[in-house]
């Protein structure tokens, strides 16, 4: 076999000697070949992206709601009719944790969607303002559960959501939820800051539930303050910009919230540009307190939610009906009886978002399909406009590789001319045909893995470059800097088999006579 | 068993519709530490002889056998190898790779050499080679920082790296001052007398041929006289003094 290693100087000697027409031919390569990699870092980027934007928007999330104010038609919940609504509503947000009213399932012609401070609550509290109820309750007044609005439909408890998670496969978290109305404090402030907000009692998992937040500042609920039910408290962003200030760092202050004393621990945002954080959204205009304190505070025992993931959308179907038949199982519900909980998955709902109309149409149509689709599938579908881009550089990257294959072919050319006397000397000293040919291979294939590598480190920078000014998704994973070395290996093969093939076969005693 | 055994040797050339007859049946023998000077004019067809004698043409009709081998049917792989282990070539114009040392000048036949000899040893063997011909001073030193004289002991080097049994020498001196030609004439009588190397020179000058041990004349393709020769000895007396030390004097 031939040892490239002694030909390797001889090979770097001789492109040095022609580096006008070499850098030429690198170009060409380089060019090609970062062509080819910021093509393929775009096709992953974007199907990476669309993978991102499922989760980040939720679409592996199973939300499952306390009571069933449907039960009054005496049927089943009709899944898809629930998403079907979520899915276009344009101010949906992906975690639908919206407060539903449990009462009316049992009292028959209560008003569905009515107030939920409505009803039996009025006859409790004779405050006029609902939304000062929960807000400075005395000992004595405390709520239970009933009287919090969660009535006996309050069906969910923290046992449910354990079992949930130890016994559901394809579940990665399991989170339990109590949602309010509350007005919060700055303590100790002369005019009394407040701010009217949602509150979320919740658990220490609950960031990984939501793909799209970034814990700005501090932290959030760890499992002990869960499990010592410790008054702290994490501010959505919007809350804490109104309470404190824009930039104001509100960690270590405290915060009073019904007449108890809270620590601000920490502050979630948006991770998203896309989604940024506004007065009156569910996720940032919102303080996060444990679950525990919650229901230590005001005398609760259920649940609101039990928030769930998949560990893909692809098993949000399964997933969704193993958890009712297991709640079923564990509430007591014989086969005649109505479920005391609605199941939502938000894939569909996810999915609705951002899609051009007739292809949420198709979605819309097609309900029961979406979940048996794989993300792969999807961003076929969803990337029209990327995959022209895509045959654009394609092309772009073909032209280029094979401009820069007919300059390392010229260069080589020009390089068997030159050194027709050397090859001839070569061949007088006992070189093979074979040896020669792999000379001057060997020069084609480092001339274009030269471009080849340059091309790479362009490429990697355009696609960050494209990534951090237009926001394209560009992702150069190692397979695709493998692929680029590869093709530029063939490039150089390719190339250099004409020329190689030429100085193999010339004549010695010619070659040596050549000027 | 004669080193080269030319037999009947015909070579025909197509040059358009002519027939070139280059050698018209020349027959030689030429025996194991000769040193052969194969004399005639440009045309008589001394350069066809020598490009057969070093397997890089092939005879039209004739044999030739070297170290009692029938070359003409042999691969161009194994004439290659050939080449390479049992031919040391001396060209007129020197032939060196040019920004290339000495050192890796005299190394090229070792890179085609088979079983693959490692780097360390090529060096050690193209440094041997260099020190045998009183270069070991230069070895890191290109063609172009060398004078003619010193070129062509490279390419002797070279030529002997891989120890032939047969050196074949085309207008070695051609390039060459008279002062220097005698110089690289004295390297080649010395390697046919330590080595016993066999020598096969062309030249057309009669006073080069004359340190020759046997002179062929060589005129329209056919071998016109074929002497034996007392050659003029460049050598000293004394046959202990290092060929080294010799030709450092004579290139200082």
């Amino acid at each position: 076999m031939f040892n490239p290693l002694p030909a390797l100087p001889m090979a770097l000697a001789a492109l040095l000697r022609n580096r006008n027409q070499a850098a030429l031919a690198v170009i060409g390569v380089t060019i090609g070949v970062a062509a080819l990699v910021t093509s393929m870092a775009l096709g992953r980027g974007a199907q990476n992206a669309l993978n991102d934007q499922l989760l980040a928007a939720g679409a592996n999330v199973i939300v499952i709601t306390s009571g069933n104010y449907r039960m009054d038609r005496g049927a089943r919940p009709d899944p898809e009719a629930t998403i079907g609504h979520a899915a276009f509503d344009a101010g949906a947000l992906p975690t639908v944790v919206r407060p539903r009213l449990m009462l009316a399932a049992y009292s028959p012609g209560f008003p569905v969607g009515g107030n939920r401070f409505g009803g039996l609550l009025r006859q409790v509290h004779e405050e006029d303002d609902p939304m000062e109820m929960h807000d400075h309750p005395l000992a004595k007044e405390r709520l239970g559960d009933m009287a919090a609005g969660l009535g006996s439909a309050a069906t969910l408890t923290r046992d449910d959501a354990r079992v949930l998670a130890e016994q559901v496969k394809g579940v990665k978290f399991v989170v339990s939820g109590v949602h309010e109305n509350a007005r919060v404090f700055v303590a100790d402030s002369p005019e009394k800051r407040q701010w009217f907000t949602r509150l979320h009692g919740t658990e220490a998992d609950l960031p990984q539930v939501r793909a799209g937040w970034v814990i700005s500042r501090g932290r959030f609920l760890s499992p002990s303050d869960v499990d010592q039910s410790a008054q702290v408290m994490v501010l959505g962003r919007v809350v804490a910009d109104r309470l404190f200030g824009e930039g104001v760092d509100p960690t270590g202050k405290t915060l009073t919230l019904w007449n108890q004393r809270f620590q601000v621990i920490g502050v979630v945002g948006s991770k998203s540009w896309a989604a940024q954080p506004v007065a009156g959204d569910d996720q940032f205009d919102a303080v996060y307190v444990p679950v525990t304190t919650v229901h230590r505070l005001l005398n609760l025992g259920k649940l609101n939610t039990v928030t769930v993931t998949t560990t893909s959308v692809g098993e949000n179907a399964a997933v969704a009906k193993q958890i009712i038949d297991l709640l079923r199982e564990r509430h007591g519900i014989s086969e005649a009886e109505p479920d005391d909980f609605i199941v939502t998955s938000m894939a569909k709902q996810a999915l609705g978002k951002g899609l051009p109309p007739e292809l949420a149409r198709a979605v819309g149509g097609n309900l029961e399909r979406v979940e048996e689709l794989t993300v792969e599938q999807l961003s076929g579908s969803l990337s029209r406009a990327n995959q022209t881009m895509l045959v654009m550089l394609g092309s772009v990257a073909a032209v280029s590789l094979l401009v820069g294959g007919i300059g390392v072919t010229n260069l080589l050319l020009l390089s068997v001319t030159q050194r027709t006397r050397e090859v001839g000397l070569r061949i007088a000293l006992g070189a093979r045909q074979s040896d020669i040919a792999a000379q001057f291979l060997l020069e084609a294939v480092l001339l274009s893995l030269i471009g080849g590598v340059l091309g790479i480190a362009i490429g990697v920078a355009a696609s960050g470059g494209l990534e951090s000014f237009f926001h394209w998704s560009a992702t150069v994973s190692p397979l695709t800097a493998l692929a680029a070395i590869a093709a530029a290996l063939v490039l150089g093969i390719v190339a250099g088999v004409y020329p190689a093939r030429r100085a193999s076969e010339l004549r010695p005693i010619e070659a040596l006579r050549h000027e | 068993m004669p080193v080269v055994s030319l037999q009947n040797l015909k070579k025909i050339y197509k040059l358009g519709d002519n027939d070139v007859h280059a050698l018209r049946g020349v027959s030689l023998d030429v025996e194991a530490g000769e040193f052969v000077a194969i004399i005639g004019p440009s045309g008589s067809g001394k350069s066809t002889m020598m490009h057969i004698l070093g397997c890089l043409d092939r005879p039209t009709e004739g044999k030739y056998l070297l170290n009692g081998v029938d070359v003409s049917g042999l691969s161009a792989d194994d004439l290659a190898e050939i080449r390479n282990r049992q031919i040391g070539f001396v060209f007129q114009g020197f032939n060196l790779l040019a920004r290339t040392s000495a050192l890796e000048n005299v190394e090229v036949p070792l890179l085609y050499s088979r079983p693959v000899i490692p780097p360390a040893d090529r060096r050690a063997r193209a440094g041997k080679a260099l020190q045998a011909i009183g270069l070991g001073d230069r070895t890191d030193h290109h063609p172009n920082q060398l004078s003619g004289g010193q070129q062509q002991r490279v390419a002797i080097a070279r030529a002997l790296v891989n120890e032939p049994t047969l050196i074949l020498a085309d207008e070695p001196t051609g390039n060459l001052d008279s002062a220097t030609s005698i110089e690289v004439m004295r390297i080649l009588q010395e390697l046919r007398a330590r080595r016993n190397i066999t020598i096969i020179l062309i030249t057309h000058e009669a006073e080069i041929a004359a340190y020759a041990t046997r002179i062929v004349a060589v005129r329209d393709g056919v071998i016109i006289s074929d002497t034996p020769n007392e050659p003029k000895s460049l050598l000293d007396d004394a046959p202990a003094a290092p060929m080294a030390a010799a030709a450092r004097a004579a290139s200082a």
